[in-house]
């Protein structure tokens, strides 16, 4: 393999794309702030001053401040924390355990394969919603059980995607001769099958953060996510919408957060898949 | 056709079994004894928690106890813990909020995405096209209940065309269409937000597959005119896989009527599993569980059903 080409070219096809670039910018942005959180937050986001509750945007207070007179910037700057650590963690979770099971369930085939991929039927044909409900209901609403809850039930995702690419691997020629040259089926799987099938799991990854962020903002909306006063986006827009009629900006900000970091990074999935993979149809 | 649906129907026991033995390792799985999970909060600790058990039948075998879960639900003698009313009850008098919701969005999301996607598919790449890509991410990225509340605050709060909560005006019964339909509109289009990026794709690929078909090359040297190629020939080929995709997102709604539900205080399923969820009242959720599942499986037998309707192949064969 030619990696450093290889690598350029990918670098430049993504570079062509506009629209992942300026995907990624935005995303850079947020990690950025994520960060440096408590250096770049004006104000401590739990630190309430009921004097000044509900003022609008000013040089002190950017974009103003909350029912409670906690500064909205600062709130938004901390949510990125949340939002960004729970949609990575989510899905390196979901996707390490679905590409274990996947590899195995599709070099191994029988009756693992049989029995795992009925579990992921089943996991397709349910609402996650209210699934994911249900489990909160039995383990308690918080941002830790909203990552396991999230995880459990996304990896039969990349269970599917890669048990298809090992089908699709097992019986190429490099494969036989590795066995045939008596590599085990331990080595066979992790050296010369797992590293071809990564790239779809990556470009699964890039679409399967920003469902776990509008989850978990979601989960957040409906009371069983993060808990108030946590500044957790979804939480935010949940507690700003008994003042929709008085201050309408207090549902605004979060919802603006949500929407841009879960767009941005489906424009940089669309755009790392359309650089790593040129082949693949655009469904 | 009777037989057909049998065979489907019998098909889809695998999915009922697995739905349903989900919502019961829920209840297993869960840490702490099922007994505190079934037994209202006022009644614990007052009687003997081994007879309890035993009266519940949780010191049997887990087979057995799934069967007898799944047997005091159907015979409603599984009760909510908040109105100790049987869950199936609560569940039916949700339920018509929730099928409602759902087909309304279903209907227009099809009505939305097929024109859409037939502009996209006649002219593949051009602006229009690239047009119809961006606004499915936007689509998206949108959170479903940011979405909605924002059209409440411009139909409610501004212009105060809809009402924002409930299902029907106060002292109103049942579900009359012309009492209701003020109260379904913003549910509805939130809705089909939602859903017609993922149709709109699909039948615009499928679409695409049908126009480099060979039958289609043979219908325009013929010199047919391109509308009857496309509305005879090519429509009922392309629309097949809309079927089954609209199958296919019966839980895909299911889901995002848990979110809508709530944003606009309808009665329905979701808020019901929320509410439940968020008062611990196990019976309810353990019943929504079910009955949403049961849901998926009726979709699915619905997209074979249409199947069986739209292709001679099916029907015939």
């Amino acid at each position: 393999m030619a990696g450093g080409l290889q690598r350029s070219r990918v670098v430049r096809a993504f570079l062509r794309n506009r629209l992942g670039v300026a995907g990624g910018t935005v995303l850079l942005v947020c990690l950025g702030s994520a960060l440096l959180a408590p250096h770049l937050a004006p104000y401590d986001p739990y630190r309430l001053d009921l004097a000044h509750a509900f003022q609008a945007p000013t040089w002190r207070h950017l974009l103003g401040t909350d029912n409670f007179g906690r500064d909205i910037l600062s709130r938004l700057i901390y949510g990125s924390r949340i939002s960004l650590l729970v949609g990575v963690v989510v899905v390196v979770f979901a996707g390490s355990l679905g590409t274990a099971l996947g590899l195995l369930a599709g070099y191994l085939g029988g009756w693992l394969d049989l029995a795992l991929m009925r579990v992921v039927e089943i996991c397709f044909a349910f609402p996650f919603l209210v699934l994911v409900i249900a489990i909160i209901a039995v383990l308690g609403p918080n941002v830790v059980n909203v990552i396991w809850v999230l995880g459990l039930v996304n990896w039969p995702f990349y269970a599917r995607l890669v048990r298809s690419h090992v089908l699709a691997l097992r019986g190429r020629e490099y494969v036989e001769v590795a066995r045939a040259l008596g590599a085990s089926d331990a080595r066979i799987m992790l050296r010369h099958i797992l590293p071809n099938s990564l790239t779809p799991v990556v470009v699964a990854s890039t679409f399967g953060i920003p469902q776990a962020i509008l989850a978990l903002a979601a989960l957040g909306f409906l009371g069983l996510g993060a808990q108030p006063p946590t500044p957790e986006w979804g939480a935010m827009v949940s507690a700003g919408r008994e003042f929709i009629f008085q201050d309408p900006w207090l549902i605004t900000w979060p919802g603006v957060c949500i929407a841009l970091v879960v767009l941005s990074f489906n424009f940089l999935g669309d755009g790392m898949r359309d650089a790593l993979d040129p082949r693949a149809q655009r469904v | 056709m009777a037989a057909y649906a049998l065979r489907r129907l019998v098909a889809l026991v695998p999915l009922v079994f697995g739905v349903t033995a989900i919502t019961f390792a829920l209840l297993v799985l869960a840490p702490g004894d099922p007994v505190t999970f079934l037994i209202p909060p006022e009644q614990r600790g007052a009687a003997d928690l081994a007879a309890m058990r035993h009266e519940l039948g949780l010191d049997r075998p887990l087979p057995l106890q799934y069967v007898s879960m799944m047997r005091d639900l159907v015979t409603g003698r599984l009760r909510s813990f908040g109105d100790r009313r049987p869950t199936l009850a609560r569940v039916g008098e949700a339920l018509p909020v929730t099928l409602i919701l759902t087909a309304a969005s279903m209907a227009l999301t099809v009505t939305l995405a097929i024109p859409i996607a037939l502009v996209a598919a006649l002219r593949p790449y051009s602006v229009l096209d690239h047009g119809a890509t961006l606004f499915s991410l936007l689509g998206i990225s949108l959170p479903s209940f940011w979405f909605g509340l924002g059209l409440i605050y411009v139909f409610t709060a501004q212009l105060a065309w809809l009402p924002a909560s409930g299902i029907r005006p106060t002292g109103a019964a049942g579900y009359n269409p012309s009492l209701i339909a003020p109260y379904l509109i913003m549910p509805t289009i939130v809705q089909a937000l939602s859903i017609l990026p993922v149709m709109v794709r699909y039948a615009r690929s499928s679409l695409l597959d049908q126009l480099a078909q060979e039958y289609v090359r043979v219908a325009r040297s013929k010199g047919l005119l391109e509308r009857t190629i496309l509305f005879k020939h090519i429509a009922r080929n392309a629309l097949l896989p809309v079927v089954t995709i609209t199958a296919l997102l019966v839980p895909f709604l299911l889901s995002g009527s848990v979110v809508v539900e709530t944003t606009f205080a309808l009665p329905g399923l979701g808020q019901l599993a929320v509410n439940a969820a968020l008062a611990r009242d196990y019976p309810i959720v353990l019943t929504t569980t079910a009955i949403a599942g049961v849901l998926v499986v009726a979709g699915n037998l619905a997209a074979d059903i249409g199947y069986f309707y739209l292709d001679p192949r099916i029907r015939d064969g």
